[in-house]
C-alpha cells in the first residue's frame, strides 16, 4: 500500500490562540483509498482536514507546526505554491457551493483557470467529470441552465463534478452529506466508492455508520488529539483504546 | 372594558389609540409629500408644458427669457453627463475600496478605513463644491488639463474628448467633484454585498485553486451583481440632485458640451441660478417644468435601485 500523505508531529492553531486546536498528530493517508476522520464535534477533525489544502492560509494569523508529506515534499512549507497545492488536492464542502453560473461552467471553472480554452477539450472533459459524478444523464439537456436551479444533491454532485474535473490526486469532503435526504446521500457514497478507483479520499464525517460503509481507514479524534488509526473494520470491531470504544458505541459524542 | 375592578383604564387605552394615531401620521406624511411636491410642480409647470410640450422641450436648447422661448435639452443632457462622468469615474474607485476592505485589508484596519470612507460622506456638499473651484480647477487649468491634450490630441475620437480651451471650469472638473461625493455611498453599499457573499463559496472557489483575483471576478461579482447594480443606480440618483454642489466647477453656460474640457450647465445649476431672476410667469414656469423632469428622472431611478436592493437583501 502506497503512502499519498504522510503527518508528521502537526501541531496546528488557529489566530490568537495559545492552545493548539491540534496536538502532534501522526498518521499515513495510504493511495486510492477512503479515509475517514470521525470524532465529537469540536475534536479538530474539519481542522485537520482544511490543513491538507492550506485553507486555514486565507485568514491570516493561523499557524501550522510539523509536516505534512505529500510525495515526499512538505505541503506545509511557507514557499509552497497554494494554487497548484489546491488543484492536486481539491475538496468539497459540507454544503453544495455551486458558483452562480451555468452547470457547465461550473465545471469548467477549474479547468478554464488552468488556461485550457480548446472548446471541444472544455466539453470532453465537462462531460467526463459529469458522468464520473454521476450526474450527467440529469443535467446534459440543461447545461446552460443555472448550477442554482439544481436540487440539493445534484448541487453537491456538481461540486464533485467540478472538483474531481482537473483530476486531483487527493479529494477532500467535509462532511458532504450533512444537509442532504438519505437517498441523495446514498448517491454520493456510491460516488465516493466509485471515486477511490482513481483518487485519494478524505472524508470528515459525523455519521459513524457512514464511516463503517465507505471507509478501509478511520482515525478517530478528540480534543485535538488523534486518539486512534487503523483499518475501519478494526476500528469499529476491536478498537485499542477504551475511548474510542465508547465514542463506535454510542456511549459519548 | 369595565371590569367592575374600580381601576379605570379609560385614560390609558385613549393615551394609547392617539399614540398609535401620531406614528400612523407621521408614515402617512412621506408618501403624501412625495405626491404633494409632484402635484404643485405639475401646476406650477403647466403653463410651459402646455406651451412647449414634452418632445419639444426636451429636444429644444433654445433658452431665451427675452424671446420667451424655453427648451431643457441643454441642462438635462448636462445634468445626464455629469452624472455619467460622476459614475464612470467614481464607481472603479468605489469597488476598489469595496474589494479591498472586505477581501485584502488586514483586521485592524478595516474599522478605520470605513469610518473615513463614510467621513467623506460627512463633509457638506458646498464645501466639496468650494474645492472644485478653487483648487482643482486651477490645478486642472494649468497643469492636467493641457497634460491630457497632449496626450490625446494625436489619438483619433479620444482627441476630440479633450478640445478646446483648457480652463478648468469645464464638465471634466465638475466630473470629478461629483466622482469623490459618490464614493462613499457607492463603496458602502458594495461593501455591504460583498459580506453577504457566503464564505464556504468564496473558499470552494479558492480551494479550486482560484487566485484572489479571480475569487473575486468570478464568483464575487456575480454573486453581488444585483447588489452592485442597485448600488450604482442610487449613486446615479445621488449624483443628478447633488449636481448642484458642482455648479461652480461647471460655468452655467447655456451650451451644448463639445469635449470634457467645455463648461455647460445641469438642472439644479439653472434653477439655482434664474428662480431670482424670473419675472415672468413664462420663465417661472419652464424652470419649474425642468425641476419636475429631474424630479421624476431621480424618483424613477432611486426608486428601481431600492428595489433591486431589497430584492437581495430578501434572499
Amino acid at each position: 500500500m502506497n503512502v499519498e500523505l504522510e503527518v508528521k508531529n502537526l501541531s496546528f492553531y488557529y489566530a490568537g490562540c495559545s492552545e493548539p486546536s491540534l496536538k502532534n498528530i501522526n498518521f499515513p493517508i495510504y493511495k486510492h483509498k477512503v479515509t475517514a476522520l470521525i470524532g465529537p464535534s469540536g475534536c479538530g477533525k474539519t481542522t485537520l482536514l482544511r490543513c491538507f489544502n492550506r485553507m486555514h492560509d486565507l485568514y491570516p494569523g493561523n499557524k501550522y507546526e510539523g509536516e505534512i508529506l505529500f510525495r515526499g515534499r512538505n505541503i506545509l512549507a511557507p514557499e509552497v505554491d497554494l494554487i497548484e497545492l489546491r488543484t492536486k488536492i481539491g475538496m468539497v464542502f459540507q454544503k453544495p457551493t455551486p458558483f452562480p453560473m451555468s452547470i457547465f461552467d461550473n465545471v469548467a471553472y477549474g479547468l478554464r483557470l488552468r488556461g485550457i480554452k480548446n472548446k471541444k477539450e472544455l466539453a470532453e472533459r465537462v462531460e467526463k467529470a459529469l458522468r464520473e459524478a454521476a450526474l450527467w444523464d440529469e443535467v446534459k439537456d440543461k447545461l446552460k441552465e443555472s448550477g442554482l436551479s439544481l436540487s440539493g444533491g445534484q448541487q453537491q454532485r456538481l461540486c464533485i463534478a467540478r472538483a474531481i474535473a482537473v483530476e486531483p490526486e487527493v479529494l477532500l469532503f467535509d462532511e458532504p452529506t450533512s444537509a442532504l435526504d438519505p437517498i441523495s446521500t446514498a448517491k454520493i457514497e456510491d460516488l465516493i466508492v466509485q471515486l477511490k478507483e482513481k483518487i485519494t479520499i478524505v472524508i470528515v464525517t459525523h455519521n459513524m455508520q457512514q464511516a463503517a460503509r465507505i471507509s478501509d481507514f478511520t482515525a478517530f479524534m478528540y480534543l485535538g488529539e488523534l486518539v486512534e488509526f487503523g483499518p475501519t473494520e478494526k476500528i469499529f470491531t476491536n478498537p485499542e483504546k477504551k475511548l474510542t470504544e465508547d465514542y463506535i458505541t454510542g456511549r459519548f459524542g | 372594558m369595565d371590569l367592575g375592578l374600580g381601576i379605570s383604564k379609560k385614560w390609558d387605552y385613549f393615551m394609547d389609540k392617539f399614540f398609535l394615531f401620531l406614528t400612523f401620521l407621521g408614515a402617512v406624511l412621506v408618501p403624501l409629500f412625495l405626491i404633494g411636491i409632484l402635484i404643485v410642480f405639475l401646476k406650477e409647470a403647466s403653463l410651459a408644458i402646455q406651451k412647449f410640450g414634452f418632445v419639444s422641450f426636451i429636444f429644444s436648447s433654445e433658452w431665451d427669457p427675452v424671446f420667451e422661448k424655453f427648451g431643457g435639452a441643454v441642462p438635462l443632457t448636462g445634468t445626464i453627463i455629469v452624472a455619467f462622468i460622476a459614475l464612470i469615474l467614481g464607481v472603479p474607485i468605489a469597488l476598489g475600496i469595496a474589494i479591498f476592505v472586505s477581501e485584502v485589508c488586514p483586521n485592524f484596519l478595516k474599522q478605520p478605513i470605513r469610518l473615513a470612507v463614510d467621513l467623506l460622506a460627512a463633509i457638506p456638499s458646498i464645501i466639496y463644491g468650494l474645492w472644485g473651484l478653487f483648487t482643482l480647477a486651477p490645478i486642472h487649468a494649468r497643469y492636467i488639463e493641457p497634460f491630457l491634450q497632449k496626450v490625446f490630441t494625436p489619438i483619433p475620437f479620444l482627441g476630440k474628448l479633450f478640445e478646446g480651451t483648457p480652463l478648468g471650469i469645464d464638465l471634466f472638473t465638475a466630473g470629478i467633484v461629483l466622482s469623490i461625493m459618490i464614493i462613499p455611498f457607492t463603496a458602502s453599499i458594495a461593501i455591504e454585498s460583498f459580506y453577504l457573499v457566503p464564505r464556504v463559496l468564496k473558499e470552494s472557489a479558492y480551494g479550486m485553486g482560484a487566485t484572489k483575483w479571480e475569487v473575486i471576478r468570478d464568483v464575487m461579482f456575480p454573486y453581488c451583481r444585483i447588489g452592485i447594480f442597485g448600488g450604482i443606480g442610487l449613486s446615479l440618483g445621488r449624483a443628478l440632485g447633488e449636481t448642484m454642489a458642482v455648479a461652480f466647477a461647471l460655468g452655467n453656460i447655456n451650451n451644448f458640451p463639445t469635449s470634457l474640457l467645455t463648461p455647460t450647465t445641469t438642472v439644479t445649476v439653472k434653477l439655482a441660478n434664474e428662480f431670482t431672476e424670473a419675472d415672468k410667469d413664462i420663465h417661472l414656469s419652464a424652470l419649474f417644468y425642468l425641476a419636475l423632469l429631474l424630479y421624476i428622472m431621480s424618483l424613477f431611478i432611486i426608486g428601481s435601485s431600492k428595489y433591486f436592493i431589497m430584492r437581495v437583501r430578501e434572499k
